[in-house]
Parts: structure tokens; sequence; C-alpha cells
């Protein structure tokens, strides 16, 4: 039984452990390249270091000990291992507790005389074991990364695999327990994805905002980062320690409450229905359309995202006062951010915001083709063509709507980043905003591109195959310039295509590359459509 | 009469002896073929050849005069389909699941799917995600027959059905053959055929073994036969006998399968004290499975 759960989680072991693994390897051995040896360069490199962080505290904590390898690793790699944790949790959290559902798997374990609280209890050891496999793997990580520099002491690596490994099975526990709420399993993955993304956010803001220091304790990332052991003169958050695993276990048990109230494939709570009206209405007339019909389908996700979006986008904006005063404040990134005279918060929005305006776009082309593969194992495309309609209409068609998702949220975030702007008196001119916007498109197509070619090719990797090009592109962007790599290698990142158009114009070069692979990706994903099987 | 479907050598080989193998199959337009076979033996298969879903490894197959792969658009505007596993429209409600494959087909008659709807007792107004399976089976049924097209493919298409929605189907599958529609159905359970058939096909391990007509089926059904004695038991003539089998014997009654006619059996029993004689036809399924047992695996031709 255990094996077999173990085996669930196969994938998520592999690609999320080799995530976590080359992260503190990678981060490890540009750590020598980066601070120098002697005791001048490292001053330096921790000056930069620290003004670098804050910059960066929307997505990586602020660091500690950058004098050593250790405290770098635990700022640059494990401190990034959240935002993974965070998708693996949803997609683990949300499966093990409706996709298993909806494929019928619990209905025969539970019908095998399985109790509802030993299932319960079975999912949650099983990932708790695969979570344990990926923590030990960054850890393992470490070690590597930090062979021949510095020595790590294993009840110190033993701290952070801990916190890490209840970190995530915290999260996994927090999902899994909100998918008990509504009645499917895209319901639980919206549910997961808000929970985390919440807390998550909170802890984000509470880094640069000490007045949220008392709302972000509620966070799991607030306990995570609570520790720091890993680092020379770092320790464990004995308290954080305790309200992670007091997550874990207690969202275990009210899941185990939740799921014994509710039917299978049910939703915790039925709301009154109205009278039964059979056969009355009539569907939407946009299911008469393409693309509008698929726009249709995705009306959610989109939704969602498009919130999302413009949330990120006012959230972002309007902590710029206070994160642009600190960074003013350093000598070093003075120049920078008023160079040529230029509203600093235009460079702030210019760096920042359409960094993570990148992240969350390529996000949402995921998610779009996260539906194609779906669609795929699902039966509905062998459902479609199995009408007189063309295979290549089809890729045509899903290209067409994912062009328009991505339109709409590029369009959503700048309008929102123009109104937050105005509120807290940046300038932004409108012409470069534009142009950050458009170049948006060809970006997240790329990742559409991508993806489109695998689910054609292989529905079931294609998501695996993305997730690996976006983390392959962080790693490129984010290492290839410390460690000089040349522009042809940096440029296989696709973040690195993007360029930073509100500030520095278009970067030709990036964007021809985008619209290359767009063309191409989508070209052979047609020809592979056309030639693939349907085996269901 | 012309074809409506035809196969030559058709192919598609999974390796380690799984697939279809020398497929030569011809359905006339209006008729009803049943595609008899247990699972896995190809039935499948075959239809996704049909519907262009998967390549066949040599061979080809036609619909209407059309080829399934090069033409595979203008062979499905001839075309309804019934898939054997229901495809997953998650939240879409029936009438949304209609109205999104309609479209992609040309549009529908709406006053022929409520039509339809009503016959099977469809509530269009639910998610699909809430759909028992049988009103699942019911929705593809519907998305099949709502074009009137020239040519029903079915697989397996009672599953899950109840009884009642099971008669109605097959009134449905008459009155299609009645305006003209070949009907090419998929089974595993015999009596479904029994009900609106013309012609069988059984196939078996991914090699079709027999064509027939329903009629011709029946010949080679078997009789399980009970005989009741007052005196002495004729044990070595009726052992003896052409087509008897699987003499059984318990106090004074003897159990025996007899296949074919029953002349050999009567002439076994002349001379003895017979007290009870009972036969019972066994179900087409009964019949299936002794023809699979018996049967050599030469593949046959139609």
């Amino acid at each position: 039984m255990l094996r077999y759960g173990f085996r669930l989680h196969r994938w998520g072991i592999l690609g999320f452990g080799l995530v976590s693994f080359l992260s503190a390897t990678a981060q490890g051995a540009a750590y020598v390249k980066l601070a120098g040896t002697t005791p001048a360069e490292k001053a330096v490199f921790v000056k930069t270091m620290t003004a670098l962080a804050f910059q960066l505290s929307y997505f990586l904590p602020l660091p500690r000990h950058l004098d050593t390898l250790s405290g770098y690793v635990l700022w640059r790699a494990w401190g990034t291992l959240p935002l993974v944790i965070i998708f693996w949790a949803i997609v683990a959290g949300s499966g093990a507790a409706r996709a298993d559902e909806d494929r019928l798997l619990v209905e025969s374990w539970l019908a095998s005389r399985l109790s509802r609280a030993r299932l319960v209890a079975w999912r949650f050891a099983t990932f708790g074991l695969a979570a344990f496999a990926m923590a030990a793997l960054a850890g393992a990580g470490t070690l590597l990364g930090a062979a021949g520099i510095e020595t790590i002491g294993l009840d110190r690596l033993g701290g952070q695999v801990l916190t890490l490994w209840l970190l995530t099975v915290a999260c996994f526990g927090l999902v899994y327990l909100v998918s008990q709420v509504p009645g499917s399993k895209r319901g639980a993955q919206v549910a997961g994805t808000l929970l985390l993304l919440g807390l998550y956010l909170l802890q984000v803001a509470a880094r640069t905002q000490p007045s949220l220091d008392n709302l972000a304790w509620i966070s799991p990332f607030h306990w995570y980062e609570a520790t720091d052991v890993l680092a020379v003169g770092g320790g464990l958050s004995s308290a954080g320690t305790a309200l992670s695993a007091i997550a874990f276990v207690g969202s275990g048990v009210l899941a185990w409450l939740a799921f014994e109230r509710r039917d299978l494939r049910g939703p915790l709570f039925r709301l009154p229905r109205p009278a039964s009206r059979a056969g009355e209405g009539r569907a939407s007339p946009l299911l008469g359309w393409p693309v509008a019909r698929e726009l249709y389908r995705l009306r959610w996700i989109v939704l969602w995202w498009a919130a999302g979006v413009a949330g990120m986008a006012f959230l972002m904006v309007g902590i710029a006062h206070g994160v642009v005063d600190a960074l003013l404040a350093l000598p070093g990134l003075r120049g920078l951010l008023t160079r040529a005279g230029t509203d600093p918060y235009r460079v702030y929005i210019g760096i920042y915001w359409f960094s993570i305006a990148q992240a969350l776009l390529a996000g949402f082309a995921i998610h779009v083709v996260s539906g194609w593969a779906a669609d795929d194992g699902e039966g509905v495309l062998s459902a479609e063509l199995s009408l007189p309609r063309h295979r290549w209409s089809v890729m045509l068609e899903r290209a067409a709507t994912v062009l328009v998702g991505v339109v709409l949220l590029a369009v959503v975030g700048s309008v929102s980043t123009a109104i937050a702007a105005g509120q807290i008196g940046a300038t932004l001119d409108s012409a470069g905003v534009l142009r950050a916007t458009a170049l948006l498109v060809p970006f997240a197509l790329t990742f559409a591109a991508v993806g489109a070619v695998g689910s054609a090719w292989w529905p079931r990797a294609a998501v695996g195959v993305l997730g690996l090009l976006v983390f392959a592109s962080y790693l490129d962007s984010g290492l290839g310039p410390v460690l000089g790599w040349p522009d042809w290698l940096l440029n296989l990142s696709v973040f690195q295509l993007y360029g930073t158009p509100l500030l520095s114009g278009i970067y030709w070069t990036g964007l021809w590359a985008m619209v290359a692979v767009v063309v191409v990706g989508f070209g052979a994903a047609t020809l592979l459509m056309e030639r693939r099987e349907l085996s269901r | 009469m012309s074809s409506a479907i035809t196969t030559e050598k058709l192919t598609k080989d999974y390796g380690s002896g799984r697939g279809l193998f020398d497929l030569d199959l011809e359905v006339q337009e209006g008729e009803v073929f049943g595609y008899l076979g247990p699972n896995g033996a190809g039935k499948s298969t075959t239809i996704r050849l049909l519907m262009g879903l998967i390549h066949p490894t040599r061979g080809r197959a036609e619909v209407f005069g059309l080829d399934c792969q090069r033409q595979a658009v203008e062979v499905k505007k001839q075309l309804g389909y019934v898939p054997g596993e229901h495809p997953d429209f998650g939240g879409l409600r029936g009438r949304e699941v209609v109205a999104y494959l309609g479209a992609m087909a040309g549009g529908v008659d709406r006053a022929w799917v409520k039509s339809l709807c009503g016959r099977l007792k469809l509530d269009q107004s639910q998610r699909f995600r809430e759909y028992s399976s049988g009103n699942k089976q019911k929705l593809l049924l519907v998305l099949a027959f709502m074009h009137k097209p020239r040519l029903l493919v079915l697989d397996e298409p009672t599953s899950g059905l109840d009884p009642l929605n099971q008669q109605e189907f097959y009134t449905m599958v008459r009155e299609a053959r009645d305006q003209g529609t070949t009907v090419f159905l998929s089974s595993h359970i015999l009596s479904e055929v029994e009900h609106v058939c013309d012609r069988v096909g059984i196939i078996r391990a991914g090699k079709l073994v027999r064509v027939a007509s329903l009629a011709e089926l029946h010949d080679i059904r078997l009789h399980r036969v009970e005989i009741e004695f007052a005196g002495e038991l004729p044990l070595e003539r009726l052992r003896a006998a052409d087509g008897v089998s699987d003499v059984t014997v318990e106090d004074h009654r003897v159990r025996c399968v007899v296949k074919g006619a029953f002349a050999p059996l009567l002439e076994a029993l002349a001379g003895t004290q017979v007290v009870n004689l009972s036969s019972h036809e066994p179900t087409l399924e009964e019949t299936f499975l002794e023809y699979y047992a018996t049967t050599s695996m030469e593949p046959a031709t139609c």
C-alpha cells in the first residue's frame, strides 16, 4: 500500500527533487565566482547582494549570513524552493483529494474495506515520504555544491531539510483540506492555489512591511523563513517547526472529518438547489463559434488569472514607495534608479513588475497547456476529432485561443499597473507600457508553443517539459550573467529574450527569437497532431 | 446494394500479438451489422481505425467509398459515433456539450435533439460530471444520432443503460435502419445483437473468425438436455452419439450438451424408459463462449 502510494508521487519526486537538487548544487558551485575569495571581495559581495536582495524580496526571503556559502545557498536556492513547493502541493493535494476521486480510484479503495480515516492517513504518509525524498535531494545538492569550499555539518543540514520537509507537507495538507470543500478537481485546484498564493503573498508583503508581522505568522512560509539553521550562526525556529507540524497533522485531521461528512465526488456543503428545470435554458451562443467556444470553456481560468494579474499589479506597484525609498538609500543603487533623470518608480515598475508579469503569463500558458493535455487524456479531443474537422484546425484554434487569453491578461495587467502607478504618483510613458505589454504576448506564446509540441507529442509529459523549460530559463538568466556565459547561451532563456522593454526599448533579437519559436512550435505541433494516434 | 464499410487487410499491429490483423470486411448500406468479441479482441481498434483516430499498420478502410485516413473529414461528415469510453466534459452542462460539439459538426436541429433527449429521458441542464454513467451514455447516444448520419458507428452503445433505455435504443436503431441508415455496432453482449442486427461478425484476438446472419448463428446453438430414466441408463450409447458431449450422471438423471441436430440423441435413447426430458436453450452468450472454445482460429472473410 505504501509502495503504491509512493508510486503515485514518483513523477513529483523525480521532477521537484531534480529541481531542488540542481538548484542547490548550481548556487553552491557559483558562490566562489560570485563572492571572490578575499575578505575585501566578500565584503563588496555582501553589500551588493544585500541591496539586490531587497529588490528581489517579492520572490526571495531577505538574506542572512551572505559572507558564507551556506548563507548564500540558503537565500538563493532554498529561498526559491517554496515557489516550487506551492506548485507541487497544489497538484498533489488536489490530485489526492479530488482527481483520484474523478478517476474512481478512491471509490475502489474504499470498496476494498479501507476506511476513510486510513485513506487520509495513507495519502498524508505517502506524500510525507515523497516530500522527504525531495527535501533530502535538496540537502544532497547543497552538500555537493559546497564540496571543497565549506564544510556543512549534518546537524545543520538536517535541520534545514526538516524545515523544508515540514513546509512541503504543511502546504500539501492545507491544499488537501481545502480541496474537500468544492465538488470538482478544478474547484480544488483553484481553492488550493488561492490559499497558498494568499499565504505566500502575505509573507512576501511582510518581508518589506514590518507592520504585517502580526498577521504573517499564520503563513507557513513565514515559519519556513524563520529557520536559517543551514547558515553559519543560524538557528532552528522551534515555534516555526512546531506550527508547521501542527498544520500538517491538523489539516489531516480536519480533512478526515470533512471527508467523513461529504459524499464521494460531492462538495462538502450542498447549497439548496432551485426546483428542477430539466430541459429548460439554452447553451451560451459563444459555444457556436471557433475560439469563443474554447474561451468559454476556459472562462473561469481566464477570470481567475486576470484577477490574479490585476491584484499582483496593484500589490507590486502599491509597495513601490517602501521598496524604492529603501533602495535609494543605498548609494550603489541610487545611480541605477535615477539614471538619466528617470523616475525611479518607473525603473522599479519596469524591472520588477514586468518580471512578475512574465512569470504570471508563463503560468497562465502552462495552465492552458495542462488543459490541452487533459482534453487528450479525458477523451474530449477524440470526441472533437470524431466530428468532421481537420486536425490542423484544432491546433489553429488552440493557438488563437491562447493568443486571445494572453492579450487579455497582458492588457489587464498593464491597465492595472497604469492605474496603480497613477495612484502613487509615478509617471509611466504610455508608449513604454504599451511596448512592454505587447512583448508579453510573444513571451507567453513561446511557452504555449513549446506546450503545444508537448501536448501533441506526449500529452502526459507536456506540463513537466514546460516546468523544466521555466526552471532552465530561470537558472540560465539567473546564473548565466554571473558566470559569464556567452550571449547565445543566455538567449536560450525565455526570460532573457523578453528584455526590459519599459526601460531600454525592444530587444529585437529576443523578439525575433520568440516569434520563431512560436511559429516553429505551433507548426511542429500541427505536424505532430496530424501523425499522432488517439488512444481514447 | 452498395457498401457502407469496406476494409482490406486492415491491420493495426501493437506488437506481442496485440491489435487487429488482416481484417477483410464489407458492411452493406442500410444493414445493421453487429461486431462481437470479448474484451481486448480488437473491436475498438477497428472502430478507431474507421474513425481515423489511429493509423493502420497496413491495409485500408473505406466508408462510402472514402478512404478513412486520407479523407477522414469527409468520412466523418457521414458518421455518428459513440466511443467505447466516456469523454470527460467536466463542468459543461449537457446542452452545452451538445452545442459545443454540434457547432463543430455544422449545427444541429434543436427540435430533433430535444426529441432524442425526451425519448432517452436525459436532462440536458445537468453538468456532465454530475451525470450518472447511464446518463453520460445517453448523452453520447444523442450526440451520435443528432445529425441523422448515414452511418452510425457505435462502440458498446448500451453500456450503463437500464433495460428500459436499452429497449428505447433498440427502437431508435430500428427506426434509423428503416430510414436507410447503416449501423455498425460493437458489443460483447450477444443478446444485444439479437435485438437489432441483420448480420454479425465475430472477432477474437484481433482476427475476424466468422461472419454470419443472425439465423446462421442460431443454427450453431447448443442445447442443454436433462433426461430422467426409469430403468437402465444408456450411457455408452449417449457418449458415442454425434453432437452429444459433457455427459454427467446423477442418480437416474443424465445431463448432456447437444450441438446441432437432435436425431443422434433420440437414436441413442431408443428402447430406454425415459420418464422426463427437458431441453434448455442456452443463451447466445453460452453459444458464443462454446464457439470460441471449439472453433479454429482461421480468419473469416466477408
